[in-house]
């Protein structure tokens, strides 16, 4: 799948939706993901995932959120619904897929918010980096 | 408390501060933050204090960390001690952005603690490279080797104290925006989490006479934090006095910080230093709770049950 093109958003839309595969639960305590679940319950705001590119042009992955499910993924140009703008160079996003830690991108503000409330924002951090680290795991074609 | 441990905990050089109980020194954190010096005060004292990083001693410690310690021992330190080395330097990359904002007095007190926060990151850097034997040649690369240590829930403070530096740059003099990262920083990550770090570790290297290089430089980390400490704690003090609405900011941060502390990802095997779970449990709810009544910011019943309800989180700088 071409990264950032419709049918890569579909397959982000179920991977961040079906949430962590039972391997993946194993390696963390099952208090972590409890607190994830009980973060995402009820979750209904969306998120716009910036790629800044090389030309000056920055196109979003926009993932919006209802009653705890991803009900849509769409690539657009503008992030004007979303409560949360992020964005990343294209660098970062390489990194991303070749698996590196969700976490350290945030904490190293390689993946910068751009626009929402930030204290609001952290309070279902962990299931933030979990849904990012999802994304990464989808397979794409950078060189589209 | 006792004012001649206290002046022995002021007054020590490097070599002198090896024979420092850490619970004097803790103390000595909290012996001015009713009175809380004003920053210049706070300046000097940094200057009086300052000690030079490369003067430590790591050969006994490597004796210790290959032959004395146990496997299990050696684990639950390098756990704990990672959330410790990526803080450091965390803290000194995000620190410079509150330094553009406040007074005078307060930017040239933040040049004394940023040049401190990057000697503690230094501290950590040959701690790893020197004891642990963590492969690297520069500072990032011993960082990198570290990594998989550090618990994924680090990002929640640290990421926090990131998005929130990113904030304060925007406008760097915006009360609300100091005051979030205020109490991110010197309440919570250098209050409450560096603090009780600093305890454990320590506490456990003295009880076991192990690590007296780690033990040297750690304990005159946690001097250090003193003054950081105080003089966050007098900045969110002084700003709730000139404006009682940032009260409420105060708040929010702490909500978002007891939130997010609710998750843990990894089990360390505390026991192993010996601690238990709710011991440091009660070590971080007391050490956040003292700040709070020393300087006069109440809480709201909600949160009061969720500092009641703080799990063990094992992170600083």
């Amino acid at each position: 799948m071409i990264f950032f093109s419709t049918d890569w958003a579909e397959a982000v839309r179920g991977a961040v939706d079906a949430g962590p595969d039972d391997a993946l639960r194993a390696t963390k305590l099952e208090t972590y993901w409890g607190w994830i679940d009980q973060a995402r319950a009820d979750y209904g705001e969306s998120w716009a995932l910036g790629r800044c590119k090389p030309d000056g042009h920055t196109d979003y992955l926009l993932l919006r959120w209802e009653r705890g499910h991803c009900v849509a993924a769409t690539v657009t140009a503008t992030p004007s619904e979303a409560t949360y703008v992020l964005s990343a160079d294209a660098q970062t996003w390489h990194d991303l897929l070749a698996g590196e830690d969700t976490g350290r991108i945030v904490m190293y503000r390689r993946l910068r918010l751009e626009r929402g409330e930030v204290l609001s924002f952290f309070r279902i951090i962990y299931f933030f980096v979990e849904s990012v680290a999802a994304i990464g795991r989808v397979p794409a074609t950078l060189d589209a | 408390m006792d004012q001649e441990v206290l002046a022995g905990v002021e007054k020590s050089d490097l070599a002198q501060i090896r024979d420092l109980d850490i619970d004097d020194v803790i103390d000595y954190v909290h012996a001015d933050l009713k009175r809380l010096p004003d920053y210049l005060d706070l300046y000097r004292r940094y200057l009086r204090q300052r000690w030079d990083v490369y003067e430590l001693d790591f050969s006994q410690d490597i004796r210790d960390w290959n032959t004395a310690m146990t496997q299990s021992e050696r684990d639950a330190f390098v756990a704990i001690s990672s959330g410790f080395h990526h803080g450091e330097r965390q803290v000194e990359v995000e620190l410079p952005v509150f330094m553009l904002g406040g007074s005078e007095e307060s930017k040239i007190f933040m040049s004394s603690q940023i040049e401190d926060e990057a000697r503690h990151t230094i501290f950590f850097d040959r701690f790893y490279r020197e004891v642990v034997g963590l492969p690297g040649e520069s500072v990032q690369e011993v960082l990198d080797a570290s990594f998989h240590h550090v618990s994924e829930t680090f990002v929640g403070p640290f990421g926090l104290l990131a998005y929130l530096a990113d904030e304060l740059r925007r406008d760097p003099e915006d009360p609300v925006s100091r005051v979030r990262y205020g109490t991110t920083y010197f309440l919570w990550i250098e209050g409450v989490l560096a603090l009780s770090v600093m305890k454990i570790t320590l506490t456990y290297c003295r009880n076991r006479g192990f690590l007296p290089g780690y033990y040297a430089g750690f304990t005159a980390t946690c001097r250090d934090e003193a003054r950081h400490v105080q003089f966050g704690m007098r900045f969110l003090r002084d700003s709730v006095a000139e404006d009682p609405r940032l009260l409420r900011e105060i708040h929010e941060t702490l909500r978002t910080i007891l939130t997010i502390n609710g998750a843990t990802s990894r089990r360390i095997a505390l026991e192993s230093l010996g601690w238990s779970p709710e011991e440091v449990r009660r070590l971080m709810i007391r050490q956040l709770s003292m700040k709070l009544n020393d300087v006069g910011i109440a809480l709201p019943p909600d949160l009061q049950q969720m500092v009641a309800r703080i799990e063990p989180e094992l992170a600083g700088g």
